[in-house]
């Protein structure tokens, strides 16, 4: 089956003061299938958000290929990308900023089938009526203003929208991560749903390890732009290969007491996306880095000679890519 | 002799409305705790349970409407609601330290971060211009900030969501408090920078005996870094007990959703989890304040659940539970 998204040598450079430049996505490849969530982890600032803005077409390229349905969208122009946003969607982080406070609930779902069907009002109202109980709101809420919905339930509100086009891919970035634990469960609750109902291709970005171990399939581990791990998510977490994945992963607090923890503490910051070093980015903080891997950049390899688990370290080939654990508690 | 002990604490916001009709919000209803040196003890809860609030009624930093109305705030048993507001200022920035929510506004802007450390140590103990900026160097070495010499001249502009934090946490630890209340410390920030700001804490707690008070919304931090913890809901502590043990046990059906709720638990397709609005704290119900929510509520619940202790410290406040 084909894959709903393929991207290849994705490239995103931003212009920066001085006539400088910002690095922001250095040559990513991957690929989501009907009915795959592909999570998306990473420092702050390591390219998630633009990624996901590339892929979507909200933002131009720099470089690469970016085949939504098989179709070559990377360069096409803005005036042909706004039909394609009815089959590809994006919810944000910030549900109060998203939407428009001075249009009732019921409009702001019905948004979406205004602009990219051509539904009778009365049609569009049914089909707001359906989304909104699809998402599990009461249809008392569609005459409200956006000021009188909880965080949660503007969630809700989002994702109706989102999905009232019936999209092939949804980009969710950071979609819980402002929700208070239990009305994070039910949207992730939601969103398990809408993927086995619908095959919804999903990319979920998000800073909370645990979320995204939760709801992925894959999961894609970023540092400065570029990826260094492509793998299963249950992969990643158990037996992460890259040494930066490791490090991330051993930083993640599980919520149970009982769960041993494995610390590996990075020193140093991470490196300017304006001047990034040669080689891998990573090996100016990385505790196995030798004098080649400031040299060379290495590429995305099957780990062990497992297609399905890719990672990105010169290191891994001689088994010389495990970093020392430091005690906890 | 217990470092912090919170007995029945009432905080509520009185205002009149239009038609100038008292209106209160009992904010706090009845929040009881303690701590004891070289301890860390988690406080959680949901948006609006009344954390934050909690800290600053201990504090003395409440501004009108609030007002704290009723309880005890015992710092080695003295307590600081009833005494002399100098007192009590003098015990603060020195004794007993806040790092407040939000980091990057509670730095003040205009002036460079060494000279806030100075300006903070030499408000509450007798140092030399000299000394002071000796230990304010000693300080940002000791939380991970690297060549700390050369940080001191830093703006707050300058810093990382990172940095920012572990200079505020450098400023609340600048004149040796014994108490520390950290309020969201790590909310927002990476998980790598987390864990290292976590075990600067633990570290510290660990070396030095201090108590401190971690307040999150992450169960995760709580825990692997504390060693109690107290759930808070609409305002008062419905559980609370050993980490490990209120995990393993969740006694009180708000503790239990909670910890339900949390994707280690969290079975995608099984069972729905409970979430409901906050409730009306102009309105708060007879008895439980979670009965509207509770899937056990029953009748007795319209009266004021008791504490009931389940062994080891660990206590619930609920009529649902069996000692
Ligand atoms: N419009 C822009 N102009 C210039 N630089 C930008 C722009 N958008 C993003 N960047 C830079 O690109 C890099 C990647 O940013 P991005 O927002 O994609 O990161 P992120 O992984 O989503 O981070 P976060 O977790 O903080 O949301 C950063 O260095 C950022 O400063
Ligand atoms: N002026 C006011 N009048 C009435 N209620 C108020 C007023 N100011 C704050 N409150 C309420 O006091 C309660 C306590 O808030 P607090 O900031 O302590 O919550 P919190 O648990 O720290 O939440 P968060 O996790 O969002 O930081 C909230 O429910 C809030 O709505
Ligand atoms: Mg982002
Ligand atoms: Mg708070």
């Amino acid at each position: 089956m084909n894959p709903v998204l393929q991207v290849e040598d994705l490239k995103k450079h931003f212009p920066a003061q001085g006539g400088r430049t910002v690095h922001a996505v250095n040559g990513v490849s991957f690929s989501i299938a009907a009915g795959e969530t592909l999570g998306v982890v990473g420092e702050s600032g390591s390219g998630k958000s633009t990624i996901g803005r590339a892929v979507i077409r909200l933002l131009k390229p720099t470089a690469g290929r970016i085949r939504f349905q098989g179709r070559d969208i990377t360069h096409l122009p803005e005036s042909a990308c706004r039909p394609l946003r009815a089959e590809m969607q994006m919810v944000f982080q910030d549900p109060w900023s998203a939407l428009n406070p001075r249009v009732r609930i019921g409009d702001l779902i019905a948004e979406p089938l205004l602009l990219h069907t051509k539904s009778s009002r009365s049609e569009r109202q049914d089909r707001a009526e359906h989304l909104a109980r699809r998402v599990r709101l009461t249809t008392e809420l569609l005459t409200r203003y956006p000021a009188e919905l909880s965080g949660g339930q503007l969630q809700r509100v989002c994702i109706a929208r989102a999905i009232a086009t019936q999209p092939k891919l949804i980009v969710l970035d950071e979609p819980t991560s402002s929700l208070d634990l239990s009305v994070r469960a039910g949207i992730l609750e939601l969103l398990a749903e809408l993927k086995a109902e619908t095959g919804v291709a999903m990319m979920f970005i998000s800073h909370d390890l645990g979320t995204v171990k939760l709801i992925s399939d894959r999961i894609m581990v970023l540092y400065l732009g570029g990826m260094v791990e492509y793998a299963p998510a249950a992969r990643v977490f158990a037996q992460p290969a890259h040494p930066y994945s490791q490090a991330l992963m051993s930083a993640h607090l599980p919520a149970d007491p009982e769960a041993v923890l494995r610390r590996h503490v990075l020193e140093g910051e991470i490196p300017s996306p304006i001047a990034l070093p040669p080689g891998c980015h990573f090996a100016s903080r990385c505790p196995v880095a030798v004098p080649a891997c400031q040299e060379t950049a290495p590429e995305l390899r099957a780990v062990h000679g497992d297609a399905q688990h890719q990672a990105a370290c010169l290191r891994i080939a001689e088994g010389a890519n495990r970093i020392p654990e430091t005690a906890h508690g | 002799m217990t470092l912090l002990r919170v007995e029945d604490l009432h905080t509520h916001f009185i205002s009149r409305d239009l038609d100038n009709q008292i209106r209160v919000a009992r904010a706090l209803n009845g929040v009881s705790f303690a701590l004891e040196p070289g301890r860390i003890l988690g406080l959680v809860g949901e948006t609006g349970a009344g954390k934050s609030l909690t800290a600053t009624s201990i504090m003395g930093l409440l501004r009108p409407p609030a007002r704290v109305v009723g309880g005890r705030a015992l710092f080695e048993g003295r307590d600081l609601l009833a005494m002399p507001e100098a007192e009590v200022n003098a015990l603060r920035g020195r004794d007993i330290s806040l790092v407040v929510q939000s980091p990057k506004s509670s730095l003040d802007p205009l002036t460079r971060i060494g000279d806030q450390l100075i300006r903070i140590h030499r408000a509450h103990r007798k140092a030399s211009e000299k000394a002071a900026r000796e230990r304010a160097v000693e300080m940002l070495a000791s939380l991970g900030i690297p060549d700390p010499a050369r940080r001191m001249a830093a703006w707050p502009h300058e810093l990382s969501g990172g940095m920012a934090q572990r200079v505020l946490i450098a400023l609340a630890l600048m004149n040796a408090p014994r108490l520390l209340i950290a309020d969201e410390p790590t909310t927002g920030l990476d998980v790598t920078v987390q864990a290292q700001i976590l075990d600067l804490l633990r570290d510290l707690v660990r070396r030095t005996g201090i108590g401190a008070m971690i307040i999150t919304h992450d169960l995760g931090v709580v825990a692997h870094y504390c060693d109690e913890m107290a759930v808070m809901y609409a305002g008062a502590i419905v559980e609370s007990g050993p980490v490990r043990q209120v995990f393993a046990n969740p006694s009180h059906p708000y503790t239990a959703n909670l910890i339900g709720a949390t994707p280690e638990r969290l079975r995608l397709g099984g069972p729905r989890t409970v979430g409901g609005p906050p409730p009306n704290l102009f309105r708060l119900p007879e008895g439980c304040a979670y009965r509207d929510r509770c899937p056990q509520a029953g009748a007795d619940c319209a009266t004021p659940p008791p504490d009931v202790a389940l062994g080891a410290g660990h206590v619930a406040r609920c009529h649902r539970v069996a000692a």
